[in-house]
């Protein structure tokens, strides 16, 4: 048995406290839905149940324009802090391989272009970096809950890269200043490659944090 | 003679009286919604997320044999599993300008126990209203536990939602609402 709903007469419902009338065209059908139709509704409902007959507020159910702003906002950032993200892994890729030719061959010293290639590359994915984490800082924090999934694991891989972002181009210097005065290189600036390493890879690992799990399908 | 009378008076009446109790409205009755489950699944080609609301509230109001119901969930409610996907998707379905999700429809009160519901959903949602005709829900009852289950078959076109994407590639523009919850006449 099938009961038939009857809502050609529903009453209108009423509309949010900020309406969107600009953007809402009352005749338009827009979806391909055959069953659906968008209408400005602005009327209140004469009949059936409200929403404060639910118990919900004038503050639960008043939407915020401003917030709704600072909301668009922090998503334009954090899109920008993506996609320099995903950039960024150029520059790091190409520093990490360029390493290879970075160290002296056999006591050359005076051969530093391959070394100088990878300064170029190391800066700018230092560069790049920062820039990247600057739209993620300057982002407007919209919530002051505990971040869950993803997420969490995103911003906890910052307590690695971001310190190995700052040692690695230190240590760098320090060795290139002691093969350029033709020393080995020593001390703590022999740390420099591992350094790098673990902080590639845990740039790499935030990035698969928010991308976790991918379940390819097309 | 005034027995006869009498008795004849009440048997030509009965059948008006008869009639005029089977025209006679169902009584008023209000309904409250009092479990759900409420579960979005959005698609991509690298993810698939199912966000989950235990959230909602719900009443319905008969009179005159119809019934009205509404059913309402704030948008911050919905659950992914991610913090971050959840604040995207307030801000993409513009959840803090319009803060709730509102579904109306009407039923005839004596379909309530019927044991599939055919409804005319009226959805607001993200400053827009969709409208969405024959929607089927199954319904077991169980005592006066009205338990509802079935899916509102949701596109982001219909609300004017800008499909969020990921790596340049949008999500797929079905989005389903699985509904699930039980309603209690009080």
């Amino acid at each position: 048995m099938v009961a038939k709903a009857e809502s050609s007469a529903l009453p209108d419902a009423p509309l949010p406290a900020v309406a969107a009338s600009a953007e809402i065209d009352s005749t338009e059908t827009i979806s391909s839905s055959s069953s659906f139709h968008t209408y400005l509704q602005n009327q209140p409902p004469s009949n059936g149940p409200s929403l404060s007959d639910l118990g919900l507020t004038a503050a639960d159910t008043e939407g915020s324009a401003a917030r709704q702003a600072l909301m668009d906002r922090r998503t334009h950032m954090l899109k920008i802090h993506q996609r320099l993200g995903l950039i960024t892994v150029i520059p790091v890729a190409a520093a990490c391989i360029s390493a290879a030719g970075a160290p002296p061959e056999k006591g050359n010293y005076s051969d530093t272009t391959s070394r100088d290639i990878h300064v170029a590359l190391g800066a700018t994915a230092v560069l790049m970096y920062a820039a990247t984490a600057s739209y993620a800082i300057r982002a407007p924090r919209v919530s002051h809950e505990p971040a869950r999934g993803g997420v969490k694991w995103h911003k906890y891989l910052i307590y690695i890269h971001t310190p190995g972002m700052v040692l690695t181009p230190i240590l760098g210097a320090m060795a290139y200043n002691q093969i350029s005065s033709g020393q080995k290189v020593h001390g703590i600036a022999s740390a420099h490659a591992g350094v790098a390493a673990a902080t590639a890879a845990s740039y790499g690992a935030a990035i698969l944090a928010v991308s976790w799990p991918i379940h390819l399908k097309f | 003679m005034n027995k006869l009378s009498l008795f004849a008076t009440l048997l030509l009446t009965l059948p008006v009286f008869t009639l005029l109790n089977a025209q006679a409205p169902a009584p008023d009755q209000t309904w409250k919604l009092d479990q759900s489950t409420l579960t979005y699944h959005m698609s991509h080609p690298m993810h698939e997320v199912d966000g989950t609301s235990h959230a909602a509230l719900g009443k319905g109001v008969c009179h005159a044999g119809q019934c009205d119901f509404l059913v309402a969930v704030e948008v911050k409610t919905f659950d992914s599993g991610d913090s971050n996907r959840d604040l995207h998707m307030i801000q993409t379905t513009r959840g803090a300008q319009f803060p709730i999700v509102q579904v109306r429809f009407r039923l005839a009160q004596s379909s309530l126990n019927s044991p599939t519901l055919d409804c005319d959903l009226e959805v607001q949602f993200a400053g827009n209203t969709a409208h969405y005709s024959h929607v089927i829900f199954q319904q077991t009852i169980q005592g006066t536990a009205h338990h509802i289950t079935g899916v509102v078959p949701s596109t982001v076109k219909d609300f004017k939602i800008d499909p969020p994407s990921f790596l340049t590639i949008p999500i797929k523009n079905e989005i389903p609402v699985r509904v699930d919850m039980v309603w209690h006449p009080l």
